[in-house]
């Protein structure tokens, strides 16, 4: 890893560089929120969220804990319907559709989104198992085998595992189980990728891994990422969107835009380290 | 807290007096109450097997030609010399210690009774040392594969003992139309669909076997004419498990070895099934017994041998049987008085009798077994069905969620409820109001599943409970529907532990009487039970009845032999219900 951040700015003449094959003038919208509100209860979690999320690029999501990131990207695969007291309001749209439309079936959506999680959640089965879960709960007709060493190589894991793949999931490494789950996700082949702090579970070499596979997802897929790791959003996102405390997007832009000249003083402070 | 402070040096010290006091108050609890049940399974085994009869000559005769191989093998297997020197001491210094001591208590103390101090020696230390050295030499290589032939085998053929008692009530004219119309299309399907990739095909496979099977219980009456039970037997059992273990022993490589580890058991089987009416034992039970004993063995043979490792542990069955031959012979030359075990052949094949020589348990022995085979599978789909509404599909909240829990707090308040009392529910509704009949064995086998249902709910629940949320989360999130999350992660993955709450509460369910009692089952039938309305007896009802009996044979030759054969069948169910629950949790 070749970033360290600087004693008073985390900005790095690497994020340009990084990011520069992909231009971060944002292209289709891949989901949007319009004023997104969602309760916990009586306790409110997002606040009057609306953002347009393009496609094919890496979205970050930064705050600090308990701002509401989590449950913004939950909204987008309605995963929160799985929590009783959760209540949410507002429209996310996702190819033109609102998600939250009553015509919507939840599980149809999420076999076109696929979801990462913080701590890696390979299933006890084989390797090879694992990535065909989603093709296998599909229906898939198609040639499965070939399915899954795709997807090992989008995951950049297929070198490693190609000859266990009948060995169980769960004897990989911690950071391969992340990138087996990153090929479980994108085995049925998804429109979007959400990833909720899919790094912060492990060591500092099998994240600069995954990152570097995020990189590479984004050539296909639009990838929505929850980071808690300033440095990580700058290196391989191309649009930011900063939450503060209460569930309020305070500001969204380019991230180059965010991590050297943010608008908000907020922003700027939580960005430095003055507080978060 | 539990600690006080006193004054001492340096830092003070701090008293743990009350958690050694406690520490040893439990041991020496758990301690006293397991030898209070050693000391009583060893005078049941002493008057089973009439060993009070057995003179010193005889033991030290099987002593020599059955134990000392059967320890030698398991050291040979372990390969360590300092356990083979351990054990040289216990069993030395033991012999010793045990002469002295018994001897010394004789003499000064009391009079032990009905034992000699051989027999102590053997109890208290030869039986411990053996176990432990079974235990140590299965570990090993060689032992492994010893003792994995001697499980098939014995696993084998009780397997299809209990097979063959189930043919005894259920109708093997719908079993063979519902195997040839329903069980075999299906499986042929799903082969198929697994083998081509066709999905289609493979998802066919259950509506075809259900439809099949409708069919073969319609077709019963109206098809006239049916194979002799061997024929059926030999179709429907013997040939597919031949075939399983040919395509196994085919998909390590060699078809000649597959054509002989299916064909050579099919054959013997075949052939003894033909010649074993002449002999007077049932034809298509030995059928069952040898193909299901012979095809796993030979399979296991073959496996070892292409392996190569541990080859010399296959002599293990042929050292015990070695043993007991020549511990015979020995006898026979010697002259020496053998004991005449209440628990023998004709014990476990025979029907009660007035007199103690010529009593048996078999109409029991097959009532128990109908009973528990069909409680296994009512109490399991039905506890792991609940539990899986209750963990899986209610909601928290609302008036579902009111619902849920108050069946959560009432299944919780029924597993405490009195065995009698089951009883009178199973006489009222099953057999009264249904009119399944009193004591017949569908009767018992609802009632008691009725009875443990609730402990199975909740060790399944526990079981589910204890899968995490996180796989959950990660099969929702793939678009799986709740179905699809519950039977392709939450059951597997909760599968060991369902099936050890089902072990407990059949553990549980083959030793009641009372509820028995109540539903009018009797406590003593002279014929095996030829349907599941037949009036039927179980075992711990006869030996319960036999326990009244005047004769003191019966008292304690009789009911011991009863009570050790009650042991040996639920340590069996349980040893195989383990055997399974490990083996799926390796799968994992
Ligand atoms: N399942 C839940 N039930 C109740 N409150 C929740 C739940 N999940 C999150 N919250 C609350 O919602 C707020 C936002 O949480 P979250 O989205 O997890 O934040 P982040 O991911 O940014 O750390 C927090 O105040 C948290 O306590
Ligand atoms: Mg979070």
């Amino acid at each position: 890893m070749s970033n360290t951040p600087t004693s008073d700015s985390l900005i790095t003449t690497d994020v340009q560089t990084e990011s520069t094959d992909r231009s971060a003038v944002s292209g289709a919208t891949a989901v949007a929120a319009r004023d997104l509100n969602v309760y916990y209860g009586d306790e409110q979690a997002i606040d009057d969220v609306s953002i347009e999320i393009p496609e094919k690029r890496v979205t970050a999501l930064i705050g600090p804990s308990g701002c509401g990131k989590s449950t913004f990207l939950r909204c987008i695969n309605r995963m929160n319907d799985m929590i009783d007291v959760c209540r949410v309001e507002g429209d996310v749209e996702f190819g033109g559709k609102n998600v939250y439309d009553d015509d919507v079936d939840p599980v149809a959506l999420r076999r076109k989104i696929g979801m990462v999680f913080q701590k890696p959640n390979p299933f006890p089965k084989s390797i090879r198992d694992n990535v065909a879960y989603g093709l296998e709960i599909q229906g898939f007709d198609g040639d499965v085998d070939a399915r899954v060493e795709e997807s090992l190589k989008g995951a950049a894991l297929w070198d490693e595992v190609k000859d266990q793949l009948d060995s169980s999931g769960l004897d990989l490494s911690g950071g391969q189980q992340q990138r087996l789950c990153i090929a479980r996700a994108i085995a049925p082949d998804p429109e979007v990728i959400l990833m909720d702090e899919p790094t912060s579970a492990l060591d500092p070499v099998a994240a600069s891994k995954i990152e570097d596979l995020i990189d590479d997802l984004a050539e296909e897929y639009t990838v929505i990422i929850v980071t808690h790791n300033m440095q990580q959003a700058a290196r391989i996102s191309d649009r930011t969107a900063v939450f503060l405390t209460g569930g309020r997007l305070v500001e969204y832009d380019d991230t180059t835009k965010i991590f050297e000249d943010p608008e908000e003083q907020r922003v700027e402070d939580y960005i430095t380290g003055k507080f978060g | 807290m539990a600690t006080d402070n006193a004054t001492g040096g340096g830092f003070g010290e701090v008293s743990r007096l009350r958690g050694i006091a406690f520490e040893y108050l439990s041991l020496g609890a758990s301690v006293a109450g397991l030898v209070a049940l050693g000391v009583l399974l060893v005078y049941v085994a002493i008057d089973a097997f009439d060993l009070a009869n057995a003179s010193p000559e005889w033991l030290l005769t099987y002593f020599l030609t059955l134990v000392v191989p059967f320890l030698g093998f398991c050291l040979y297997s372990a390969g360590d010399p300092a356990i083979t020197r351990r054990a040289l001491g216990a069993l030395g210094g033991g012999l010793v210690a045990v002469a002295a001591l018994f001897t010394a208590i004789e003499a000064f103390v009391v009079d032990i009774p009905r034992l000699s101090w051989q027999l102590a020696y053997l109890f208290v230390v030869v039986a411990p040392v053996t176990g432990y050295l079974t235990y140590v030499g299965s570990r090993g290589r060689v032992g492994a594969v010893g003792f994995g032939l001697l499980g098939r085998l014995v696993g084998g053929v009780a397997v299809g003992l209990a097979v063959g008692t189930l043919f005894l009530v259920f109708d093997e004219l719908v079993w063979f139309l519902a195997y040839t119309l329903g069980v075999l299309p299906a499986a042929g399907l799903y082969a198929y669909g697994r083998w081509r990739d066709a999905d289609r095909a493979a998802s066919a496979a259950l509506p075809v076997g259900l439809v099949g099977v409708v069919a073969a219980v319609f077709l019963r009456g109206v098809i006239a004419t049916y194979p002799s039970d061997l024929i059926i037997y030999l179709w429907t059992l013997a040939v597919p498990i031949a075939a399983v273990g040919a395509l196994v022993v085919a998909g390590r490589g060699s078809r000649t070895a597959a054509a002989a580890a299916g064909g050579v058991p099919l054959a013997v089987a075949t052939a003894t099934g033909f010649l074993a009416g002449g002999l007077g034992v049932p034809g298509p039970t030995a059928l069952i017994v040898l193909a299901v004993t012979g095809v796993p063995t030979a399979v296991y043979v073959h496996r070892v041998i292409d392996g190569g490792e541990g080859v010399v542990g296959l002599g293990l069955p042929l050292l015990i049987a070695a043993g007991v031959i020549a511990g015979a012979l020995v006898v026979e030359a010697w002259g020496v008085p053998a004991p005449d075990p209440w628990l023998d052949v004709s014990y476990v094949t025979e029907a009660p009798s007035r007199t103690p020589e010529e009593a048996g348990l078999y109409p029991a022995i097959v009532g128990s077994v109908i009973i528990i085979a069909l409680v296994a599978v009512l109490s399991f789909v039905l506890g792991v069905g609940t539990s899986i509404f209750l963990e899986e599909y209610t909601a928290g909240s609302g008036l579902v969620g009111s619902l849920t829990r108050l069946l959560q707090v009432n299944i919780a308040n029924l597993a405490a409820i009195p065995s009698v009392v089951y009883g009178l529910l199973g006489l009222g509704l099953f057999a009264n109001l249904l009119g399944l009949g009193f004591g017949t064995a569908v009767t018992a086998s609802l009632t008691l599943s009725l009875l443990i249902l609730p402990i199975t709910i909740i060790s399944a629940q526990e079981a589910i409970r204890s899968v995490p949320d996180d796989l959950r989360r990660g099969s929702d999130a793939m678009g799986a529907t709740r179905w699809q999350t519950t039977k392709n992660v939450v059951l597997p993955e909760a599968f060991p532990g369902i099936l050890t709450g089902t072990i407990l509460a059949l553990g549980r369910a083959i030793g009641e009487t009372a509820p028995l009692i109540m539903i009018g089952a009797a406590t003593t039938v002279f014929s095996a039970p030829s349907s599941l309305f037949n009036r039927f007896s179980a075992m711990p009802m006869q030996i319960y009845a036999w326990a009244g009996f005047p004769q003191a044979e019966f008292r304690y030759g009789v009911v011991a032999a009863g009570v050790i054969t009650l042991l040996i069948i639920l340590i069996g169910m349980n040893g195989t219900a383990i055997l399974l629950r490990n083996r799926a949790e390796r799968g994992n």
